[in-house]
Formats: structure tokens, C-alpha cells, sequence
């Protein structure tokens, strides 16, 4: 799904809409909130990593949701509703309370980070980043070509030792670690020798002369302009509702909110709108696509 | 106006007796292709980097060298970056950045360019070079001739008025080098870059070139338009004769009328001009050797297959084959055949999925606790400094001997060292010696086995000729001593002068094979230069010397008007 709807938008959108919905994520404890960004954070990153997303939730999210809605509750005893007394302490209805909507945020937050990985790819954060520090972008770059070349080469010493009978993987634990660092200590010779190479390949093509320009695949368009603006007026309309008290429900000593109203609707419909966003731009592609494959 | 000239250029390294470069003249006109070529170790990389400040090395030197009528020296940091380009040997190192685009864009980027204009000049690149393809892709997914395309790319992206280039193609597979070179003449061609190229691949460059270069010892020896510069090569018995393209050493040989034959289309019709109207009585040297059947097998497959994943496609498919024992066995084919994997089988890295391996009368699989490779069976791998794991050539040596009785090992060192040559090189260390020489070392590594059973993978990747020649003597003599030698190559040329069996592996299978006369008089395509060139004269001619020695059969006297 990489380069589709969403994801296809400028990186300053992608890190707008994520900056955003994780800060927002992390700090609404009010059911109604969780529920949104649970569900969105959900449905998006099924969108993303289609059914392999379900058995991390289930496999990974569930337990561990279910560990901190358990352990809530068996060490905090705040709250008036006592429902039960284990071992002499109070299990209070605010505290199971309380341990649910944490579950909820900590998963959302999870699922939001999946989507974030999906979508802000190392290269789309380096456009980002790399015209404050444009030489930790290249140095960033640069990194991601040494690790998976020097990863390889590991490779290609262990198996051409093995051609000729000496198994790194073989032996006795000192045999093996000795090999290892064998195999370490060439690898790192053969690291600095290739870097002679790169050296000279980066000064050939003028690499530290004045006023080093960073270049980069993405362009800020119009649609780009308009997403952003309408992410921007939903995070202040999503704001201001939060400081209006209308994000927060309070659990101790007893649950309490503010009463539903006319201006608590409209920061939910603000905040589902802002947690759909890409899914409605990446819908909103798929129609376009439709349309554009209508004979007239 | 020349687009450089060197004048009288005389070099030394610190600290060494002997000058790299001794009194050098040389012009490269604007627009020319040169081809520089020599010994390894005869300075022209020495001199080519001379003519790039930025990667000039540090020593005594005396004459001038001049860029378009300017002294080198004059010329800013910025303009001898943009005006001159450089690509280097391996197309890895080379890479600074994870990205194709952005790899493209990296010279630019240091040469300060606005954003708008870097996007319009990497996009002419990709379309030039044929990238868009790949142009998102990360440079680790791609393929080693795709990787120098993209080195060229990103430097001509610079828009350079003279291109130096440094063995660029030894790294690649025949190929994608002939591609590589193509594209170079492509850019002197259409774009006008003057073009100063050293190479060892000089069959392909060599037509090339408008002119070609020879140093010897940091000396010019010749210099001239190809033919002239090959003819003047044989007079002097010079060896790098044996590397020029096989029409001219043909042509040469047989004393054709100048201009002589350069390309196959040029030798074919030379030799039809030496036989018209009288064809040729004689057109077989022999009968090939009846096959000697019988012998011990020394590798068998049966109805192997294998693949990699459960549902993954298969890469050996059906295949047998028996190698006998004291054979010299060529594999060839194209990349991707499934030639390494076929190899792994052998090695038992890998299992067939079906089928069965033997090596020496027992099934691979059956060998406990590496007793398949004590003297039995042993693999230079493709990349040989993948061996090398100590300081000193004598310690890797030593490491295989670590069961040997201390002064039994000194003189095993010694013999093995001295039948791969390099008794010189043993306290050297392995990153410091050249690709031949790491190639015999590491053949020398994997020889201290005692194999009975020698696997190569690629062993004549990035050597000259006459490293290739002296690699060659070593494998006829591990033959003659009873050891079976199975190798994976590209080389047509290498195996048809050395194998004693060929085989052509195509789509995870054996296709064809022979032994090399009857293998490649076979082919019509993938054959030598030399078959190519006398196929319509002669059957079963494969070499140079064979196709001199019929024509000569024949009646084509060596003294015959020039």
C-alpha cells in the first residue's frame, strides 16, 4: 500500500496527521476519544498490512492489553465503587475502569505506530529532517547502504569458509566464538579498505565544496496544500475542544464527566475526522480511480 | 584544441627507489576514445589519476599536465569536480547513498545546484541510461552491471567534458561489461566526452578505441590507432599481444595486408580472401579423441532438483552429470542459470530436494563432521578475500595446517605456495596484494585440503590474461596430478583453451557438453571469436592458434606480402 492515497501525500502531511493523532492518542483517556482512534488506528493499519495486522492484535496486542487492564486494578485502589475484596484490598470499579481505557490508549498507540512505520519511510523523514541537518541526512543515507552491504558480506566470509570445512557455526562454544572474531576483525578490515573507495568516489564528484544542496524526490503540491490545511484546522478545532474541558472524564475518585453536549459532538465528529483522514483520502482515491476508468 | 595533455610526466611514490611514472607525453583530443592498457602494476592507473586533482596521489612529480589548453593546477576544486569524471573499478564502493535517485543526485547536491535543476538533469540521466526503471529502487537490490551503469550515470549526471574510467568492467560478467562499454562509446559518440579508458577486457574495448596506449613500467611504449598499435605490439613479442581481440592476433599471425582484421566481421572476411577461389583442403586439424569412457567417476549427480523456497521455482532442475576423475570440467552459462547453486549441492550446503550427489563414491549427505572437505573436496569461492580471515597470507595458509606437525607444515606452505607462485607474497596481507594474486593465495588456501575434488566458482573474474594464463598452467598441472577440477565460468575464451569437458548450463539444467572443439564448433553464438571467425573455412577450430595452424596447413605461408 506504499504510494497510495495517503501515503502518496507530501511527507510534511504524513508527519502532521501522525505528530497529531499519537499526541492526541496518548493524552485522552475519554472512552468516547478511545473508541475513535482505537477503531481508526485499527481499520487504517489493517488498510496497511492487511490481515497479518489481526494476528499481531491477537497474538501480541491482546495479552499484553489484557496485562495492563489486569494489573491496574491490583495495585491501584483509589476510587469509591469497591466491587470486591481480594486478600483484604479493594478492587474498585474506577480502577478496572481506568485499566480498560489504558489498554485501549496503549494499543492504539501501538497500532498508530505500525501505521507510522508504514507509511513515513526512512527516506520521506530524511526530506523532512534533512534540510535542518543536511549532513546527517546524507550520513543517514549512507548508513542505510553500509548496514545491509556489511550484512552481506558476513554472509558471503561465512559461506566461503564453509567451502572449504571451516564452519563458523560449528565446534565447541570458544571454537566458535574465536571464529567469530575472526570473522569480525576482517570484516571491519574490509570495511575500512571499501571506505578508501567510497572516499575517493565522493571526492571525485566534489563532495565538500561550499553550499552542499539537498535534494530530494518530493514536491509540496496543491492537494498537499489543501490536506494540510484541513489536517491543521482539525487538530485547533480538536484542541480547543480539549481545552474546554470536553476531552476529559474523570476516573478517581468516582467516574465524572462533563454532561454530553451540542459542543461535545462536534469535537468527537472533529476527532473521528482527523483519525479517518487517511482512510478517506485513500477511499477517496479508489473513486477517482473508478472514475477515471468510466468510458464516457 | 586537445582536451588534455600531459607533458613529460615523471612520478614517484614516497619512499620507493623507482619512478610509477617516467617521463610521460600524452594528448587526448577532444572527442577521442583512448584505450590505456598494460601489465597490472604498469602505472596507468597511476596516470589516470593524474589527471583527476581531487584523487591524485601524494609524491614527487615533475612536467605539466593540461585541461583544454589550462594548467590542472588552476582549476578550482569545483571545476575539476564537474569537468572531469572518474568512475572507479568496483561498482560497491563506489555507491555513497541507499537510493538510485538519489545516488544520481549526490555530485549535484555537492556541487550546490538548485533543487529544480538537480530533478531535470536526473531525469535526462535516467532516460539516457535506460534507469527509469529501477529509479525507486534501493542500490542493494540491484544487479553488479546495473550498479556500474548507475556510477556512470550519476557522474555524467555532471555533465563532465572528459570521463576517465578504471578497469571499469573487471567486476562484471561479459555481459554486462560489453553493455557497460557500449554505453561509453555511447557518450563519446552522441555527447562528445573525451574518453581515456584502462582496461584488460580488450577484445571489446579495443575496436573501440580511436586510439590505444600501451605502458610498460611507467613508460609509454605505444601509441597509435588500434591495428598499428597491435601490430607494432606482436613485432615487439609483447605479451599483452595475447589480450588484443582474436582477428587481429590472427591477422597479425598470418601476416594480413594493413590494415588488419579487428572485429569477427573484419577476420571472417580476411580469411575468405586468404582462400578464394581454393578452399581450403585441409579443415580439420584431428580427429577429436575418441571419449575416454570408463574413467572414475569423481562427481556424480542423478535426477537432482532443488529450489529454495517450498513454493519457490525450481533452480536445478533434472539434472545429472558424471565428472571424471582427472578431468578439468567447465560449466558455463549464463547469471542466473543456477550455476552457484548447482555448486552448493556439491558442497552440501545445500540438499537436493530430489535426487541424489556423490562425491568420490559416497553420497554427499553422508559425509559426518566435515570428512567431505578433508582431502576430499574443496571450493574457491567467487569473491576469494571472502577466505582471508588473518593478518598475514602465511597465518590464513597456516590456519589450514593447524593438524600438521610444525616443520611438516612449514614445507607443505612452501610447496603449495610455490606451485600457486607466490612464494613473495606470504607476509604480506591479503587486502594488500592484486586481484590475480589474491586469487592464488586464496587458491593456495584451499590447495593445503589436498583436495581430490576442486570446485572454482568465477575463477577468472577481474584478471588479466596473463594472470588467467598462469592460473590456467596451475589447474592443467592439478589435473596431471590426478585432482579433478570442476570450475563455473563466463569465460568462453578461458575454458575453451584450458577444459577438457565443457557444458552449457541453461534454465537449472545441463544442456549440452563436449569436449571444448566439438562443444563450441557446436555453438554459433556462444562460441570463441576465433570459431566465429573460421567457422565457415574450418571445422572444429576453437582457438587462435588452432585457426593459425590450419591456415597455415594450408598454405598460407607466414612470409606471405604484408
Amino acid at each position: 500500500m506504499a504510494n497510495y492515497g495517503f501515503s502518496s501525500y507530501h511527507p510534511a502531511v504524513n508527519f502532521l496527521f501522525f505528530a497529531a493523532v499519537l499526541l492526541f492518542s496518548m493524552f485522552f483517556l475519554h472512552p468516547v476519544l478511545l473508541g475513535i482512534s482505537f477503531f481508526s488506528a485499527l481499520a487504517y493499519a489493517v488498510r496497511l498490512n492487511g490481515w497479518r495486522t489481526l494476528r499481531f492484535c491477537l497474538t501480541a496486542l491482546l495479552p499484553m492489553a489484557v496485562l495492563v487492564a489486569f494489573l491496574n486494578p491490583a495495585f491501584n485502589h483509589d476510587g469509591v465503587t469497591v466491587l470486591v475484596y481480594v486478600n483484604d484490598n479493594p478492587i474498585t470499579l474506577e480502577s478496572v475502569c481506568y485499566g480498560l481505557a489504558a489498554a485501549v490508549l496503549f494499543s492504539s498507540v501501538i497500532l498508530w505506530f505500525s501505521c507510522y512505520n508504514a507509511v513515513m519511510t526512512s527516506d520521506k523523514f530524511l526530506h523532512l529532517f534533512g534540510r535542518v541537518l543536511p549532513s546527517l541526512s546524507l550520513l543517514f543515507s549512507m548508513c542505510l547502504r553500509f548496514v545491509p552491504r556489511f550484512k552481506g558480506q558476513t554472509k558471503v566470509i561465512a559461506q566461503a569458509q564453509r567451502g572449504i570445512g571451516l564452519d563458523p557455526g560449528e565446534g565447541g562454544p570458544l571454537r566458535r566464538a574465536k571464529k567469530g572474531m575472526h570473522i569480525l576483525s576482517i570484516l571491519t578490515t574490509w570495511a575500512l579498505e571499501n571506505a578508501v573507495d567510497t572516499a575517493d568516489s565522493m571526492k571525485a564528484r566534489g563532495y565538500g565544496l561550499k553550499g552542499r544542496t539537498s535534494f530530494s524526490l518530493y514536491r509540496f503540491g496543491r492537494r498537499d496544500r489543501a490536506a494540510l490545511l484541513f489536517l491543521l484546522a482539525l487538530v485547533v478545532l480538536v484542541g480547543w475542544g480539549a481545552l474546554l474541558g470536553e476531552a476529559t472524564l474523570q476516573y478517581f475518585p468516582r467516574l465524572s464527566g462533563k454532561e454530553i453536549t451540542g459542543r461535545s459532538l462536534v469535537l468527537y465528529g472533529g476527532y473521528a475526522l482527523l483519525c479517518l483522514t487517511p482512510l478517506i483520502l485513500d477511499a477517496k482515491e479508489a473513486v477517482a480511480w473508478r472514475r477515471s476508468q468510466w468510458k464516457s | 584544441m586537445a582536451a588534455v595533455t600531459v607533458e613529460k610526466l615523471t612520478f614517484s611514490y614516497p619512499q620507493r627507489e623507482t619512478p610509477a611514472l617516467r617521463q610521460v607525453s600524452l594528448s587526448v583530443e577532444e572527442g577521442e576514445f583512448l584505450v590505456l592498457c598494460g601489465k597490472s602494476g604498469c602505472g596507468k592507473t597511476t596516470l589516470l589519476r593524474h589527471l583527476k586533482p581531487a584523487l591524485t596521489p601524494h609524491g614527487e612529480r615533475t612536467g605539466e599536465i593540461a585541461l583544454f589548453g589550462r594548467p590542472l593546477s588552476s582549476l578550482s576544486a569545483r571545476e575539476q569536480a564537474a569537468r572531469i569524471g572518474f568512475v572507479l573499478q568496483n561498482p560497491d564502493n563506489q555507491l555513497v547513498t541507499d537510493k538510485v535517485w538519489h545516488e544520481l543526485a549526490f555530485g549535484l547536491e555537492s556541487l550546490g545546484m538548485h533543487p529544480d535543476v538537480i530533478r531535470l538533469r536526473v531525469a535526462e540521466m535516467a532516460s539516457f541510461f535506460g534507469i527509469g526503471p529501477w529509479f525507486h529502487k534501493n542500490v542493494s537490490d540491484l544487479s553488479g552491471g546495473q550498479k556500474q551503469l548507475l556510477n556512470l550515470a550519476s557522474i555524467m549526471a555532471m555533465q563532465p567534458e572528459l570521463l576517465l574510467l578504471d578497469e571499469p568492467t573487471s567486476q562484471l560478467d561479459p555481459i554486462a561489461a560489453a553493455e557497460f562499454l557500449q554505453t561509453v562509446r555511447k557518450i563519446n559518440r552522441e555527447l562528445g566526452v573525451a574518453v581515456l579508458l584502462t582496461e584488460h577486457r580488450l577484445e571489446e574495448a579495443v575496436p573501440m578505441a580511436d586510439r590505444v596506449v600501451v605502458m610498460e613500467e611507467g613508460a609509454i611504449l605505444v601509441d597509435g590507432p588500434p591495428r598499428e598499435a597491435g601490430e607494432r605490439l606482436r613485432e615487439r613479442g609483447h605479451g599483452l599481444f595475447s589480450s588484443m581481440p582474436a582477428p587481429l592476433q590472427i591477422g597479425a599471425a598470418l601476416h594480413a595486408p594493413s590494415p588488419c582484421p579487428l572485429t569477427v566481421r573484419e577476420g571472417r572476411r580476411f580469411l575468405s580472401g586468404l582462400f578464394a577461389g581454393r578452399p581450403p583442403e585441409i579443415v580439420q586439424l584431428q580427429e577429436p579423441a575418441a571419449q575416454k569412457k570408463g574413467g572414475k567417476a569423481a562427481v556424480r549427480l542423478k535426477d537432482v532438483w532443488f529450489r529454495y523456497e517450498k513454493n519457490g521455482p525450481d533452480v536445478v532442475k533434472d539434472l545429472s552429470l558424471t565428472v571424471e576423475e582427472g578431468s578439468l570440467f567447465a560449466v558455463m552459462g549464463q547469471n542466473g542459470a543456477g550455476k552457484t547453486t548447482f555448486l552448493t549441492l556439491l558442497t552440501g550446503q545445500n540438499r537436493p530436494v530430489r535426487g541424489k550427489v556423490w562425491v568420490l563414491d559416497q553420497e554427499v549427505g553422508r559425509y559426518k563432521g566435515g570428512a567431505l572437505f578433508r582431502r576430499c573436496l574443496a571450493m574457491l569461492p567467487q569473491n576469494p578475500q571472502a577466505l582471508f580471515v588473518k593478518k598475514t597470507i602465511r597465518e590464513d595458509l597456516m590456519e589450514m595446517l593447524r593438524e600438521v606437525p610444525q616443520r611438516q607444515a612449514e614445507e607443505r606452505l612452501l610447496q603449495t605456495a610455490r606451485l600457486t607462485r607466490i612464494e613473495g607474497l606470504l607476509d604480506v596481507h591479503p587486502y594488500d596484494v592484486s586481484g590475480g594474486e589474491q586469487q592464488r593465495a586464496a587458491l593456495a588456501k584451499v590447495l593445503l585440503l589436498e583436495p581430490k575434488v576442486l570446485l572454482l566458482d568465477e575463477p577468472t573474474k577481474g584478471l588479466d590474461n596473463q594472470y588467467k594464463e598462469i592460473l590456467g598452467g596451475i589447474l592443467k598441472d592439478l589435473c596431471r596430478q590426478g585432482a579433478t577440477v570442476l570450475l563455473v565460468s563466463h569465460d568462453i575464451e578461458f575454458c575453451a583453451r584450458y577444459a577438457d569437458q565443457c557444458a552449457l548450463f541453461f534454465d537449472g539444467t545441463i544442456v549440452s557438453r563436449g569436449e571444448p572443439r566439438v562443444f563450441f564448433s557446436g555453438n554459433r553464438f556462444y562460441t570463441t571469436a576465433a570459431n566465429r571467425m573460421a567457422r565457415h573455412l574450418f571445422r572444429q577450430a576453437v582457438t587462435n592458434e588452432e585457426v593459425i595452424a590450419l591456415c597455415r596447413k594450408n598454405g598460407v605461408s607466414p612470409c606471405e606480402p604484408c
